[in-house]
């Protein structure tokens, strides 16, 4: 789950060394604020998030034990702390971040290094994609970043979000189904069958 | 979304989207994969979740911009070091305090006891009670007649 160099890192963080501690946070610091910000779709909020997390995760540092993945355990801290900002917005049963107060329909990525896709290749279907994702349920698009973005197994998406692995795959094969219908949707080739 | 109800597309969405994440055990993949091979309008769906996967990395890869650790380091390095940060303490290295304590109240009884044992612990009488003697100390009267002899001259 670890790699050694990682549980080394960790091991020294839980001894008080607070540059094993940097070290880790600088290894997630770019995944933990994107994961962010994909959920609250503002990158101010992000960043504030993104820091709480690791400083919440600096102080439970001592209660995490090697048998879980240190990656779900950060990003399940970094989950329950989004979580409570958007309940605190009341935006969370929210379908579109464009109905929100605060929030963004398109968030700004100033330093985005779009990679060329052999299926979604034009920035038109990338924005499309990005627009999908922002409409769908917090539940639903946390879900497919965890899977699709960080490539977490359905037993780590289990731990980080606290719940079953069957529901993990239930509950991903709904938000496929609700990408795809977003998606065909915003590019007007919905079918009803 | 299509609904597939006839029997024999035994893969429903849940199956489908485990297989494209290689969540399902042998036999149930190799299940999937034969259906595939032979249900036109399964692949079509099974490529559905395959674009949006592939999608979904193509997706502009946000950065922070700035190093955060730099940042957080010079927070935990200003603010008090925190419990969690610090080394459990086991209930054995108590210990030293314990004792230290112990030998102190220990100490403490011992020399009390001692000075109510003693003489040392008698009440001296107060001497500010001899102001109530009919001689106050150094036999000065501050103006009683009878404190004085009196000469009779006569």
């Amino acid at each position: 789950m670890v790699d050694e160099a990682e549980s080394g890192l960790i091991a020294r963080a839980q001894a008080g060394d607070q540059r094993a501690f940097t070290a880790l946070v600088r290894h997630y610091q770019d995944r933990l604020f994107r994961f962010i910000l994909r959920l609250t779709g503002n990158r101010d909020e992000a960043l504030d998030l993104t820091q709480e997390s690791f400083l919440k995760a600096h102080q439970a540092l001592a209660r995490w034990r090697p048998e879980a993945s240190f990656r779900s355990w950060l990003f399940r801290i970094a989950h329950n702390t989004t979580l409570d900002l958007l309940r605190r917005r009341a935006c969370i049963e929210f379908v579109s971040f464009a109905e929100c107060p605060g929030g963004e329909a398109e968030p700004a990525f100033p330093d985005a290094a779009p990679q060329p896709d052999q299926r979604l290749a034009d920035r038109q279907s990338v924005e499309l994609l990005g627009r999908t994702l922002q409409q769908l349920p917090v539940e639903q698009r946390e879900i497919l970043l965890l899977r699709e973005l960080e490539e977490m197994s359905y037993s780590e998406i289990a731990a980080t979000l606290g719940i079953a692995e069957g529901t993990v795959k239930s509950r991903l094969a709904r938000a496929r189904s609700a990408a795809i219908a977003g998606y065909q949707g915003l590019t007007g080739e919905l079918r009803d069958d | 979304m299509t609904e597939h109800t006839a029997p024999k597309h035994t893969p429903d969405l849940p199956t489908l989207s485990a297989y494209l994440d290689g969540e399902l055990d042998h036999h149930a993949e190799q299940r999937v994969a034969a259906h595939l091979a032979a249900c036109p309008l399964c692949a079509a769906r099974f490529a559905e979740l395959q674009a949006l996967s592939a999608g979904f990395k193509a997706l502009p890869m946000a950065s922070l911009g700035f190093d955060l650790a730099g940042v957080i380091e010079g927070r935990l390095a200003a603010a008090p070091r925190s419990a969690a940060a610090r080394p459990e303490r086991r209930w054995f290295s108590q210990w030293p305090l314990a004792i230290g304590a112990a030998a102190s109240i220990a100490a403490g009884v011992f020399m009390g006891s001692a000075l109510v044992a003693g003489r040392a612990a008698e009440v001296p009488r107060m001497a500010a009670l001899r102001v109530f003697d009919i001689m106050p100390p150094g036999s000065l009267c501050i103006g009683l007649e009878s404190c004085y002899r009196k000469e009779s001259t006569q």
